[in-house]
């Protein structure tokens, strides 16, 4: 019976660890949109049509 | 090869064939509803992102794309853009940053397109949209690309975007929202450990095998100090209300709880030090998380219901047209002076208060006053800040700015009226000090009984009894009731900004209406077509005629006639329209079909010598009696018809009011417009008070009056104009077409105008209030059982634990109820 006492304050710590992930979370603002990304994941990929006389900046990735 | 369905390409809402668009599209005929969809399917195709109509899913409905602002430039005035952009620099470049609200997102497919088009942008360098908030997060390099070439890349492929100030429009309530998030979710850790921690307690507490002192004493501790900073910090807002409530003398529901709570803490840890009984730590924890729920989700409804009016209508322009020696320049309205000279180009806003002195020109002031006719503006007529200009251009010498404006003054009177509102108390507050007092009355009795046997088992029967009093389910009764109905009303149409608002709509006892907009469609559409019997054309072939050439003005009169014509079928193509010419005052003169036509008022026709029939004198004159407009037409040299013109009645007011009437509730028309208009507004619904030509800033007084007698007022308004009113009245309807102000201070929006959901909403007040009257009923009885059981000193942890949370459930359940009880009948 003795490992509780060492198993209660790791339980309290994990805890202590998840609040702090889900603080961090909400603060960085992943709960703001909750309907938007569960989208976004399925759009990624889709190629885009070659532009046809737009110009292209340099410094920015094309997908 | 055509589409066939008849429907928009862009938006699928079906096509009125006098406003078909086609245009080739890869290959393909395609068929638009309006030049808008047109313009803006071209544009995405042009940019290549195509693939945005392939994600569209059936369901996924496209309006139109929205008007869009003519003068984007003034977003990169940096006076304008010093309200809600930073802007830093770093080694070379100066990164901007902002956002926007974004009118027109639908569906996951919008998103995709905006940021797929806005990427493609030179010198845009993030772009993130918010589905749910229609919010658009924007990060730009200024050297590359201005802010309004942004917004007119969003306005090309049919978005409408403004600056948003989020901390203007949501500030400390997001903030307060955000703060419950943490406590609830802090709580909930809590909640989680701690049961742990009482299952082995329980366990060791009823199996034969006795749980070893030892363990139950570092269980003990483990509880308190799980416990302790759950109290400090989730039920710390909680706490400090009751406290203060208490210390103001106004006790509110936050007092029991406070009491239950510290109750209960401060003998678990009297009985840890102590290292002899029963710690109830546990349900302090699940109390407070409990609670909070209930509270979070009462805060999200409200969140969901004001952000739904958050709309894009800003009344006020931020900038103007300055006219200084002859020349125009761009420049903010703080820029402006009092003196200086702004140019008004038709069409635009006016941005100042102040007096024309050039040019003459009609202007809507119906943001104000609600009013849908234009008001004749000349040389010397005062204008008003933030009212729409018309036909003609006007110079407006600047009189008064800033906090001085009509507007603005009516904007304070709001604010005024908020701030002297009595805050609403809600039943269960009403029952606080009842529930109080008897709860430490019944705890002294127990206290004081058992204090003969010995002082320990006084202790626990006193702190037994504060423990399972602790009022858990009579705490959630009101919160989860609201937020079950603020729910429920949003998806039928009828958005709860203010969910304490419920319980005092269920008690009202009259209705005050605006007219124009509330009880009247707002704008001008045809009421009858009366023709001439002494001529030969047909009367189809006539309103094709008149449509026709009005097709070619602008004025709201006009659109009203062309949009009956479109609606009776007429075919305004095949029409030819030669020698259009406006004759402003009077009306206008074309040739359609080789058919002189001369479309006007009284004044156009006695030019011309022409005199009116009798019987259509008498319709005029009834017309003109009744606040409408008689539209005269004379067909080659002979009067051949007369157009009534009016701002009808909607077609619900009828039903609304005699279902009211019904009901007992007393009404009143209340309106800035002409006693006659508003008469017969009122003689037509029947059994209403009539109030007329009232002045903005005294329609609150009337209600203030009415409240004085006693009634109980709801304001049903949506001009800027009845904002005082509305903020002033126990409980304020906006109507969801209406102006912003007025939605922003009402505790009710009618969404899509529909005025019968106000029965609705009244049918829904009462379920609330008697689900929530259940509920308390439902807390008290449990009570009722239980504190005998823990005056006698029997209750033990188990039971508690057991308990409570049924309690809660059952009031969590019952307030379901209230969506199978109550739905809209239409």
């Amino acid at each position: 019976m003795d490992t509780i006492y060492g198993l209660v304050p790791a339980m309290l710590l994990l805890a202590l660890v998840s609040v702090v992930v889900f603080f961090w979370a909400a603060r960085s603002g992943q709960y703001d949109d909750m309907e938007g990304p569960a989208h976004r994941i399925l759009d990624d990929d889709d190629p885009l049509l070659p532009k046809t006389g737009a110009e292209k900046p340099a410094d920015k990735k094309v997908d | 090869m055509s589409d066939s369905s008849g429907a928009c390409f862009h938006c699928g809402l079906p096509i009125e064939p006098a406003a078909l668009q086609q245009v080739v599209i890869q290959g393909q005929n395609r068929d638009f509803c309006c030049s808008g969809c047109m313009l803006v399917c071209q544009a995405i195709h042009e940019s290549g992102l195509d693939g945005f109509y392939d994600k569209l899913k059936n369901n996924d409905a496209l309006a139109p794309p929205p008007d869009v602002d003519r003068n984007l430039e003034q977003y990169d005035l940096d006076d304008v853009q010093a309200e809600f952009v930073t802007t830093r620099v770093n080694s070379q470049h100066k990164i901007s940053e902002t956002t926007l609200l974004v009118e027109g997102i639908h569906c996951a497919a919008c998103v995709w397109l905006i940021e797929h088009s806005l990427a493609d942008l030179n010198g845009v360098i993030t772009a993130n949209v918010n589905m749910a908030h229609h919010r658009l997060q924007l990060r730009w390099n200024r050297d590359q690309v201005m802010l309004s070439a942004i917004l007119k890349r969003l306005a090309q492929i049919g978005y409408k975007a403004v600056p948003y100030n989020q901390e203007a429009a949501e500030g400390a309530a997001a903030k307060r929202h955000k703060a419950l998030l943490y406590r609830m979710a802090f709580a909930g850790f809590g909640v989680m450990n701690i049961m742990w921690i009482s299952i082995a307690l329980f366990a060791g507490a009823t199996s034969a095998s006795v749980i070893d002192p030892e363990h139950k004493h570092f269980f003990h501790w483990i509880s308190l100090l799980i416990a302790t900073p759950v109290l400090a910090y989730s039920g710390w807002p909680i706490i400090r209300s009751g406290i203060r409530g208490l210390i103001n003398g106004q006790l509110s529901m936050d007092l029991p709880v406070t009491i239950g709570a510290l109750a209960t803490y401060a003998y678990s840890v009297w009985i840890t030090l102590s290292g002899s009984g029963e710690v109830y730590f546990d349900t302090v924890v699940t109390f407070l998380f409990i609670i909070l729920v209930g509270r979070y989700l009462e805060g999200i409804s409200r969140r969901n219901a004001s952000s739904s009016t958050n709309r894009l209508m800003e009344l006020q322009p931020r900038s103007a047209l300055r006219l200084l020696d002859g020349e125009t320049e761009l420049v903010s309205v703080r820029a402006l002076r009092l003196g200086d000279q702004v140019m008004v180009r038709p069409g635009d806003k006016v941005p100042v208060d102040g007096r024309v002195i050039e040019g003459h020109s009609d202007i809507s002031e119906a943001m104000l006053t609600g009013e849908s006719q234009p008001v004749v503006k000349n040389v010397d007529d005062r204008v008003v800040a933030g009212t729409v200009n018309g036909q003609g251009a006007l110079v407006v010498q600047v009189e008064q700015l800033g906090k001085d404006t009509a507007l603005a003054k009516i904007i304070h009177m709001v604010e005024s009226a908020q701030g002297s509102k009595a805050p609403i108390q809600c039943l269960a507050d009403r029952i606080v000090p009842w529930f109080v007092a008897t709860t430490i009355g019944l705890a002294t009795i127990s206290f004081f009984f058992w204090l003969r046997q010995d002082f320990d088992t006084a202790l626990l029967a006193a702190t037994s009894v504060l423990i399972i009093t602790c009022p858990c389910a009579f705490g959630l009764a009101t919160p989860m009731g609201i937020a079950v109905s603020v729910g429920h009303g949003s998806k039928h149409g009828l958005l709860i900004k203010n969910g304490a608002a419920i319980e005092s709509l269920a008690n009202i006892s009259h209705v005050v209406f605006d007219k124009t907009g509330t009880l009247t469609e707002g704008q001008l559409s045809v009421a009858a077509l009366h023709i001439n019997s002494a001529q030969r054309l047909s009367e189809e072939k006539i309103l094709a005629l008149v449509a026709a050439a009005e097709s070619r003005s602008e004025h709201h009169i006009a659109r009203a006639i062309v949009a009956y014509a479109k609606q009776q079928g007429s075919d305004l193509n095949s029409v030819q329209v030669e020698g259009f010419q406006s004759l402003p005052g009077l009306g206008l003169e074309v040739v359609v079909d080789s058919h002189k036509l001369l479309v006007g008022n009284r004044a156009l026709l006695e030019q011309q010598q022409l005199s009116l029939p009798s019987a259509l004198l008498d319709i005029q004159n009834r017309v003109q009696a009744d606040g409408g407009v008689a539209v005269l037409v004379a067909i080659d040299g002979q009067v051949a018809a007369l157009i009534a013109v009016q701002d009808q009645i909607r077609a619900e007011a009828g039903s609304l009011v005699a279902a009211l009437r019904q009901r007992g509730v007393g009404m009143t028309l209340l309106t800035g417009d002409s006693q006659a208009a508003a008469n017969k507004v009122a003689s037509e619904l029947g059994g209403m008070v009539v109030i007329a030509e009232v002045l903005p800033q005294h329609k609150g007084q009337v209600i203030a009056e009415l409240q004085a007698k006693g009634e109980r007022v709801v304001m049903i308004g949506d001009g800027v104009n009845d904002a005082p009113a509305l903020a002033r009245a126990d409980v304020g309807i906006a109507m969801g077409g209406g102006t912003d102000v007025s939605m922003d201070c009402a505790d009710f929006v009618l969404m899509d105008n529909a005025l019968q959901r106000v029965l609705f909403g009244i049918d829904l007040s009462h379920q609330t209030l008697r689900i929530i009257r259940q509920n308390i009923k439902l807390s008290l009885g449990y009570n009722l059982v239980l504190v005998p059981l823990a005056m006698a000193a029997m209750l033990t942890p188990v039971f508690a634990a057991i308990a409570m949370p049924l309690s809660s459930l059952a009031v969590i359940g019952n307030a379901l109820r209230i969506r199978r009880l109550c739905r809209p009948n239409n």
